[in-house]
């Protein structure tokens, strides 16, 4: 019974998949196509040299991927932060304290309730030159404050679902709060932390983009500035939405695989 | 039949009151003292307010009036004094309330380590010493889940056991298990209160009170109805409410 439910999900997931990729390659052929009929003329030989050349055998690399790892730069550091801040802030929020409790609110409500891109900007040019930080410090905060707010949400859902009675039998042995998030609460609760968490990423990948308002030179920046030179619009554009897409995409087989590997048994 | 000597009250429970957010009047005006090595039976319908009373005494729920002191400690807002009293009444619950992330040694010797501050050597042949005495020690390297309901009770009781508690309270230890595992949780309940450990136990097990318990209360909505040593209490209860209650459950 058990087994035949999972290959059906299994089955069902190479479906999801296929549908998927049939969609996607319908849609690029008709986009070429009606792109063509249009009188766009394809020149996809002249894009290899935006992400890469080779000079005397040796190879460097292009404004595409150069663009590429400064995305990758701000995406793993504003992760980390995010992760930090999600937890801390989550903790806060379940604190006894009212001041901890106010102030996570308050952070919450503030990222929530206003788009990504006027926190970029007011991180830019409100808080920058306050604090005296650079554009890419201050991109990196405006993205993990962002995610982070979401990434609370996750911990504090995964938390709170760990059974009262774990809190209550370390509280009766007398652990103190850290001790008893450390070793009690926070264990029992990564199993439906990770793989939401590990989503995050993806999130993070893709809204790192839009930094590029403040002239960060990461790889839609990049991509922007090549496609108004060269008017390889669609080549640059379909490039980077495949690298994108290709770095979603591995990331979903490592939430899967958290998934499967933490499933929640109860 | 009771031999046993007692010590000074090491339990003072005077007129609490505990009403919860949603109205709920779950304790009234509760006033009782509980000497060393004394073993007390609380006794009474579902929704009398046995668990809160339980949980009072050891912070897990906050009193709104009257006082509560342990061993000279009173339970107030300072929280030294609250750690205090929280590692030296011992609880057993239910439900059980393993860690089931922790092996069955790691779960005893955990808050040995943190808490008493033991060496893992230390800690660990404390635990082996435990497990022996609630006829387990096989068990040590497996996961609760792996265990029956009954040696799952009894690793909790030996988890207690472990911060060497003065008191430890029992919430209905046996309720959650099989009827074939009753016997032997409450075994090793009685050993506890042959060696003169003080203890206050919820239960419906009423030959367990009747045999183990050195005086037995019985309450109703909130409030003592009536208390006395367990002959008296079994055999000549005084109040209607109490004779219907035992006529429902014996
Ligand atoms: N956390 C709570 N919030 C609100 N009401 C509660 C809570 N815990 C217990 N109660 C209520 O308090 C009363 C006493 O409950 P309890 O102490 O659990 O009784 P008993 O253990 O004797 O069955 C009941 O009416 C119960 O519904
Ligand atoms: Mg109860």
């Amino acid at each position: 019974m058990g087994s035949s439910i999972l290959q059906f999900c299994k089955r069902h997931h190479l479906l999801d998949f296929s549908a998927y990729l049939v969609l996607m390659v319908g849609g690029i052929i008709l986009l070429l196509k009606g792109a063509e009929d249009q009188g766009y003329y394809w020149q996809w030989f002249r894009i290899p040299k935006f992400l890469y050349q080779f000079e005397d055998g040796r190879f460097i690399a292009g404004p595409i991927l150069n663009g590429l790892k400064i995305t990758l730069n701000i995406t793993w550091i504003s992760l980390i932060l995010t992760y930090i801040i999600g937890l801390v802030t989550a903790l806060m929020r379940l604190s006894n304290s009212l001041m901890a409790r106010g102030i996570a609110r308050a952070y919450l409500e503030l990222t929530r309730n206003t788009p990504l891109l006027v926190q970029i900007f007011f991180m830019y040019f409100v808080v920058a030159p306050i604090l005296d930080i650079d554009r890419f410090t201050a991109a990196v905060l405006a993205l993990s404050l962002f995610e982070g707010s979401y990434a609370s949400e996750i911990y504090r859902a995964g938390i709170v679902a760990v059974n009262k009675g774990q809190w209550e039998a370390s509280y009766t042995l007398g652990l103190n709060s850290y001790q008893n998030y450390r070793y009690i609460i926070l264990p029992q609760a990564i199993r439906r932390i990770l793989p939401p968490l590990t989503s995050q990423a993806i999130s993070l990948i893709k809204d790192s983009s839009l930094v590029s308002v403040i002239a960060i030179y990461e790889m839609t920046m990049n991509a922007n500035e090549i496609a108004s030179e060269t008017f390889l619009v669609f080549e640059i554009f379909f490039t980077i939405a495949a690298i994108y897409l290709a770095l979603a995409l591995t990331l979903s087989r490592v939430v899967a695989y958290f998934e499967k590997r933490y499933r929640v048994v109860t | 039949m009771n031999t046993k000597e007692f010590g000074d009250y090491i339990i003072r429970v005077d007129n609490i009151g505990k009403t919860f957010d949603n109205g709920v009047v779950a304790l009234k005006d509760f006033s009782t003292n509980i000497r060393r090595s004394e073993v007390v039976v609380l006794i009474g319908p579902s929704g009398s307010g046995k668990s809160t009373f339980l949980r009072c005494l050891n912070g897990l729920e906050e009193i709104d009036s009257g006082s509560i002191t342990v061993d000279g400690i009173p339970l107030d807002d300072n929280k030294k004094n609250r750690l205090e009293i929280r590692k030296e009444v011992g609880m057993v619950f239910q439900h059980f309330n393993l860690f089931p992330h922790l092996t069955v040694l790691k779960n005893i010797s955990l808050a040995q380590m943190l808490v008493r501050k033991k060496s893992r050597v230390e800690a660990e042949d404390e635990t082996m010493q435990l497990l022996k005495k609630v006829n387990i020690a096989e068990k040590a390297n497996v996961f609760p889940s792996q265990l029956s309901g009954g040696q799952q009770q009894r690793v909790a009781i030996a988890r207690a056991l472990a911060m060497k508690p003065k008191v430890m309270m029992f919430d209905e230890a046996t309720s959650a298990l099989d009827p074939e595992m009753i016997g032997e949780v409450l075994e090793v309940m009685k050993d506890l209160a042959v060696e003169g450990m003080t203890m206050v136990v919820v239960t419906h097990e009423m030959g367990f009170a009747r045999e183990v318990s050195d005086w037995v209360i019985f309450m109703e909505d909130g409030m003592k109805v009536e208390e006395g040593t367990a002959e008296h209490f079994f055999s000549d209860p005084k109040m209607d409410r109490t004779k219907l209650f035992l006529s429902q459950i014996l």
